[in-house]
């Protein structure tokens, strides 16, 4: 009954519309409420849920992500993309989709990838003959590649919601290889479009130049490697390191670039403030919630029942991935990966799979429910900035879903691609 | 028809004070959280800075950080709540017939102020509770931490009042208003 209450309450809550954030926090307290405990007993876990030092990491990121994209980092990585793969078949495309994996490096979010990379590249595609679906989906899908390429502050609230025992610089560490697959993956998937649909290439500039926009990207660029390297020798905490990336990409845009002014300052701080405080809120009611559920033995229960279902490894990922993917297509990645975290990390932890490697799965799985409606922010983003209706691109994603999938498959099946580059490290 | 107009009439003036009593207040809680990344910014910065060059790790930076980040997330999402830029799942809301939506906004929104007096009740009863106990390293009142909740709350509770004469005044103005929506 509690957990019926639990749920119930969750579930409907959440079909009215109610920020999940408070879908969370009401339906503890109506569960607490219930069960007869203290109704504190919510708000001391909602306190002591908010107060992990790793968490800042979270605002902070985002709040240097957004500050190197108005102080002009985006462009650049374009023309340095655009240099690097434009002579390819659907140049602008392919150059779409590594600066997404670079500006991934230097965001971490998919939203602001879509947002910062297709708001230049989807209307020069458009102007270059490329249609406009093609364009936001080649967008939308490239930017959750951001999702893996450290630093993603989604591993840091997977490693919040896991109880902040799994290493962030593994989790860094183990993105890396399977954001490289799938900006691989995706990058032939444009290709095949572009081929069948004909589009045009662009002319190699020569090396001079290549190198040229190379060193104009390069102060943006070295900010993945301090924030890497910086994590992974020890020199600096994840929250550190995430407070040296905002130093640093002050220092870049204000006295580099030249481009951040006071006005832009401002906007990039309180913008940080509208887009983490929410997420940060939300991981807070979801620790009472999680509280709750582990009181009520929820984790328990499911791994007893995926027991009883199946006893293969092989058809328990699968059945999770499936279930992960269903639940991706209407939540968005912070609550999903906040929720979905004490359920099933124990599932397959009982099935021997490393939290690491998993957390990579979960990763991939919330990223692309990210590009399907009812809830896709990313590919509302894109098809605003495309001007295009969502159904129009879903009718052409097929490849790029395609891709994905492919690489979710390999990335659940070869735990190698994850854990391989965390033990060289080691 | 006539009962209707008058009725908005008359709530319109109580939405417009609303809005404009809690405007700035908005604004506010909005700046105090930027200047509160700002600070945390400095703090941790600092921390570094101490450890590699001054070769001295401050102590009382990490406290602290915590302390302003209580304060950035529920300043910045009561905020939040008062410009709609919560995560939410919006579908539902949008294909249920007027009558329904209405009675969802409202429930929501009572919920939301609900849970906002709850914040303000408990974070109060937590901050009066550990009032008497120092935070380690800080050196002040442990029931600091639970401050911001009861701020929190508070705001909350405000801006969900303007929420719900807000929809109460779309009621008024969608016809057919067979149940003739209640004043607040």
């Amino acid at each position: 009954m509690e957990l019926a209450i639990l749920f119930g309450s969750f579930t409907l809550l959440l079909l009215m519309g109610m920020p999940i954030a408070f879908c969370l926090g009401v339906s503890s307290l109506l569960t607490v409420l219930y069960m007869d405990l203290p109704p504190v007993v919510v708000f001391q876990q909602m306190n002591s849920g908010m107060n992990a030092f790793s968490m800042m990491a979270i605002p902070f990121f985002i709040y240097a992500g957004d500050l190197m994209m108005r102080g002009g980092i985006a462009e650049r990585l374009i023309r340095f993309a655009a240099a690097l793969v434009g002579h390819l078949r659907g140049g602008l495309g392919q150059v779409n989709v590594v600066t997404c994996t670079l500006f991934g490096g230097i965001s971490g979010s998919a939203v602001a990838d879509a947002s910062a990379v297709g708001g230049i590249m989807i209307p020069q595609m458009v102007k270059r003959g490329y249609d406009a679906d093609y364009a936001v989906n080649v967008t939308v899908n490239a930017a959750i590649i951001a999702l893996l390429i450290p630093p993603s502050h989604n591993m840091i609230i997977y490693s919040l919601a896991a109880g902040g025992r799994i290493s962030i610089a593994d989790l860094f560490t183990a993105g890396i290889i399977p954001g490289l697959m799938l900006c691989a993956a995706l990058m032939t998937a444009a290709y095949w479009v572009a081929v069948r649909r004909g589009y045009p290439r662009e002319v190699f500039p020569g090396l001079r130049a290549l190198l040229l926009y190379f060193a104009a990207a390069l102060p943006g660029l070295i900010l993945i490697v301090i924030i890497f390297a910086g994590i992974r020798s020890g020199v600096f905490t994840a929250t550190e390191s995430s407070c040296v990336a905002v130093v640093y990409a002050l220092a870049v845009t204000v006295m580099v670039y030249r481009q951040l002014d006071t006005r832009a300052f401002i906007d990039a701080t309180l913008a940080a403030v509208r887009t983490t405080a929410m997420v940060l809120l939300l991981i807070g009611t979801a620790a009472s919630f999680g509280w709750l559920m582990a009181l009520l033995q929820v984790p328990a229960q499911t791994v007893a029942f995926m027991h009883s279902v199946t006893s293969d490894p092989f058809f328990m990922l699968l059945l999770v991935n499936m279930m992960l993917l269903i639940l991706g297509t209407f939540m968005d990645m912070a609550p999903m990966i906040i929720i979905c975290t004490p359920i099933f990390l124990p599932v397959v932890q009982a099935f021997g799979v490393d939290p690491v490697h998993f957390g990579v799965i979960l990763i991939l799985n919330a990223g692309i429910g990210l590009n399907t409606p009812p809830v896709g922010s990313v590919l509302f983003v894109g098809c605003a900035i495309g001007k295009v209706s969502m159904g129009e691109v879903m009718k052409t994603i097929w490849p790029f879903f395609g891709a994905s999938l492919v690489v979710l498959m390999l990335v659940t099946y070869v735990p190698a691609f994850s854990l391989w580059l965390p033990s060289v490290f080691r | 028809m006539l009962d209707r107009r008058r009725n908005s009439d008359d709530r319109m003036p109580v939405l417009m004070f609303l809005s404009r009593l809690l405007k700035p207040i908005a604004t506010l809680a909005l700046w105090l959280a930027g200047i509160g990344v700002v600070a945390m910014t400095v703090a941790v910065a600092w921390q570094v800075f101490g450890r590699y060059v001054m070769n001295d790790t401050p102590t009382w930076t990490e406290p602290a950080v915590l302390l302003l980040m209580s304060w950035f997330i529920l300043l910045g999402s009561a905020v939040g709540v008062r410009e709609r830029d919560h995560i939410g799942f919006e579908v539902g809301l949008a294909h249920a017939p007027p009558a329904l939506r209405f009675a969802m906004r409202l429930v929501v929104e009572v919920l939301v102020l609900g849970f906002g007096a709850a914040m303000l009740v408990y974070g109060w009863q937590l901050a009066a509770g550990t009032w008497g106990a120092n935070l380690p390293l800080l050196g002040v009142p442990q029931g600091m931490s639970y401050v911001p909740v009861a701020v929190g709350g508070a705001l909350i509770i405000l801006f969900a009042i303007e929420k719900i004469v807000e929809i109460l005044i779309d009621r008024g103005r969608t016809p057919p208003d067979p149940a003739g929506a209640s004043e607040a």
